[in-house]
């Protein structure tokens, strides 16, 4: 059987092609899984999993709560609002009490740039990052590049454009990291201040100007402004940043082909983009929640396989 | 002390036997005779050892030490110790220090502490009060306890006004002024030199124009002041240029470089390991060829360790929330005598830190008081924990290749070999 070629999910940068493969041939075996009336499996009855998160987060706790569940695991849960984060434990003896009572496999995601990485090298565990401050969010990119592919058919090729507030976004980063690593061409789109100065040096191009981002496009994934994340205003208005970058039906009618739109989530509807483009038979938004479930009961699955070996 | 130094090549521009390879007579802690054999004829100790090199002693221009406040991180009486290890005959010992270092008696603490160590340290007192960057602290009153220069370690002075007085009121004692060259709006918290490594691993970016527009607000100042300033650990290949345009025009301004700065690179950060998380950031390859070449014209002044011990609490942590900061002096000469040529790194750390600093002078010639280092510049090792004697570990060497040992020194009438 074909194996991961690494010990975490830590990042999409740590990962081949191959094992990119791998993850979405699995994930259609558990996306077809889902889809049956009893839509759970034994695999992970031995697994127990701690979903740790150490920021706040509705939609990727409970895909993966539910992914872990699928594949019945057992599994423990911990946010920081209730820990003895607060009360100055270090996250490396958080992490190892909660390894103590026997745990094969840390979720978590955590407001610090590479935490996923520096758990990785002090604790005994699998580690899959589920967001680690503006690094990665690979399973999200994963999703993204799935979905992708089941609804054009691949991710070769294709041209995405990725809008919004890239400096501070870990979904751009893993994105394009993902994208590039299945030879797909990507552009970034978003206010200048919102641009990383040295983003070309990863490979992609920056177009300021929507329309013609969206012109260029066969999927735009459209981010959300991370208002939580910013120190000073990094443009005046919101209702400015939607004159400039927020995409409306009739932008997206203008366009003279059908482009497909993506969404990670949570949208704010008549920001970024209004409720009749992310409500259009274009949006693929609501799939790529379904995806998510499928793509990390896959990459959780690889994960403890290597467990057991 | 008497002791007979056995065939030694001398490296010290400024004596008579620079580049010779000569026995060296010390007596009573005065070089009493150089020549070519020295008959031991009254059985006094002799070092011998291979491929001998001495220098006038070393001076390092920034290190930190954790007393008072953070003994944990590093004594005076051992981090000396690392000092004298290192080939340091002397330290400017930096303001990094709970309480602040920002009045006389603080000052006076530090020198007593350090009386009679064969290691001579010289405090550099805080610019401002409680370190605040608000209001000057009581420099002539430091100055005449012993404090050599006066800055805020790595806090910048964000007031230019306040450093604009500080530069004007410097000048009634001949003071030095240090500038940590960073403008804290633009470097906004940010984690590593913002560049193509920070953009892959979405860490903060802290730009080089941070550094660059601090530099060229106070060489502004400086020509508007006059007076003295040391500008610390620059960077970037601009701030070379700023600074050799600067001299270029007269302005009485010195710079230093790190080691760090000169042998690492940002790409080191890929791992997100927490030795490399220092201030300044670590910057490119370019900025290191032009930090370079800014040593080998005179653009920049001296090379320091910038000696930064930080205990492991405050290391073994995310990357974010750990402290700047990475120890130098024992990895030090391997380090810079791997990158330069040398006569110029022993002119770093000798003849032109001491004169900026207004140390004593050092040389070796007869009938001057003894202050050696003595080394082996050839000899390749790599560099790992058992080399470490500080307090902390917090290397950002660790592992690699250097080229150099340091054998020891003399100094104040004693000898210690490593």
């Amino acid at each position: 059987m074909k194996a991961l070629s690494t010990d975490h999910l830590l990042g999409i940068k740590y990962l081949k092609k191959e094992d990119i493969n791998l993850i979405f041939e699995t994930a259609d075996h558990f996306k077809e899984v889902i889809n049956r009336p009893i839509k759970k499996v034994p695999s992970l009855r031995d697994i127990t999993i701690a979903n740790l998160f150490f920021e706040n987060s509705t939609r990727t706790k409970l895909s993966f709560e539910l992914a872990e569940k699928r594949l019945s695991a057992d599994i423990i849960n911990f946010s920081a609002g209730q820990s003895s984060v607060k009360k100055g434990e270090t996250l490396i003896d958080t992490v190892n009490n909660i390894l103590s009572m026997k745990v094969d496999i840390v979720v978590m995601r955590h407001p610090n740039v590479g935490a996923g990485v520096f758990l990785s090298k002090h604790v005994n565990a699998r580690i899959i990052n589920a967001g680690d401050g503006a690094h990665e969010h690979p399973t999200q990119a994963l999703l993204d590049s799935y979905s992708i592919r089941e609804k054009l058919g691949s991710v070769k090729g294709k041209k995405i454009v990725i809008i919004g507030d890239i400096l501070h976004s870990r979904v751009a980063l893993s994105n394009i990291f993902a994208l590039q690593l299945q030879g797909a061409k990507v552009k970034i789109c978003g206010p200048t201040t919102l641009i990383p100065k040295f983003i070309t040096s990863l490979g992609v191009e920056v177009e300021t100007n929507l329309k013609k981002a969206l012109e260029w496009c066969d999927v735009a994934n459209v981010l959300r402004v991370q208002h939580e994340r910013m120190d000073i205003k990094y443009f005046p208005s919101i209702r400015e940043y939607t004159q400039l970058f927020g995409i409306d039906k009739a932008l997206l009618d203008s366009l003279g082909k059908k482009i497909v739109i993506m969404h990670p989530g949570p949208i704010n509807r008549g920001v970024e983009i209004t409720s009749d483009v992310a409500d259009s038979d274009q949006s693929i938004i609501l799939n790529q929640v379904e995806n998510g479930v499928a793509i990390r009961m896959a990459v959780i699955y690889l994960l403890a396989q290597q467990i057991k070996k | 002390m008497n002791i007979l130094i056995k065939s030694a090549k001398i490296i010290d521009s400024q004596s008579p036997f620079h580049l010779k390879t000569q026995d060296v007579l010390i007596e009573k802690g005065i070089v009493t005779t150089i020549a070519s054999t020295i008959k031991n004829t009254n059985n006094i100790k002799e070092v011998k050892l291979e491929n001998l090199h001495i220098s006038s002693g070393w001076f390092d221009s920034s290190v930190s030490f954790g007393e008072p406040g953070f003994e944990e991180r590093e004594t005076i009486e051992n981090g000396l110790k690392v000092a004298a290890k290192s080939g340091f005959t002397a330290v400017a010992m930096n303001p990094n220090t709970y309480p602040v270092l920002d009045n006389k008696s603080a000052v006076e603490f530090l020198i007593n502490k350090a009386n009679g160590n064969i290691v001579n340290l010289y405090p550099i007192a805080n610019l401002t009060q409680q370190a605040k960057g608000l209001d000057l602290a009581e420099l002539y009153d430091m100055y005449n306890s012993g404090a050599i220069a006066f800055g805020d370690y790595n806090k910048s002075i964000n007031n230019a006004n306040l450093m604009k007085l500080a530069l004007l009121y410097a000048q009634n004692f001949d003071g030095l002024v240090i500038s940590f060259p960073q403008n804290n709006s633009l470097s906004n918290n940010g984690l590593a030199n913002e560049g193509e490594t920070s953009t892959k691993l979405g860490l903060k970016g802290n730009p080089a124009i941070a550094e660059e527009l601090q530099i060229a607000r106070d060489l502004f100042l400086l020509e508007y002041t006059g007076g003295k300033l040391h500008i610390p650990t620059i960077t970037t290949e601009k701030s070379v240029k700023l600074i050799a345009d600067a001299k270029k025009k007269g302005l009485n301004v010195t710079c230093s470089v790190s080691a760090h700065h000169l042998f690492l690179t940002d790409i080191e950060l890929e791992e997100f390991d927490t030795n490399y998380k220092v201030s300044p950031p670590l910057r490119t390859k370019k900025d290191i060829n032009a930090l370079k070449k800014g040593i080998i014209n005179g653009t920049i002044d001296m090379i320091t360790s910038d000696h930064n011990p930080i205990d492991i609490e405050n290391k073994k942590i995310e990357f974010k929330n750990a402290l700047d900061g990475t120890i130098g002096l024992e990895s030090f000469f391997g380090a810079v005598n791997k990158l330069l040529p040398l006569e110029k790194t022993i002119e770093c750390i000798t003849n032109a830190p001491r004169k900026r600093f207004n140390l004593k002078n050092e040389t070796i010639t007869i009938g001057k008081t003894a202050n050696l280092t003595l080394f082996n510049p050839e000899l390749e090792y790599e560099f790992n924990k058992e080399n470490i004697v500080s307090t902390s570990k917090n290397s950002a060497f660790l592992g690699k290749k250097l080229k150099g040992k340091v054998y020891g020194i003399f100094a104040n009438n004693k000898l210690t070999i490593n």
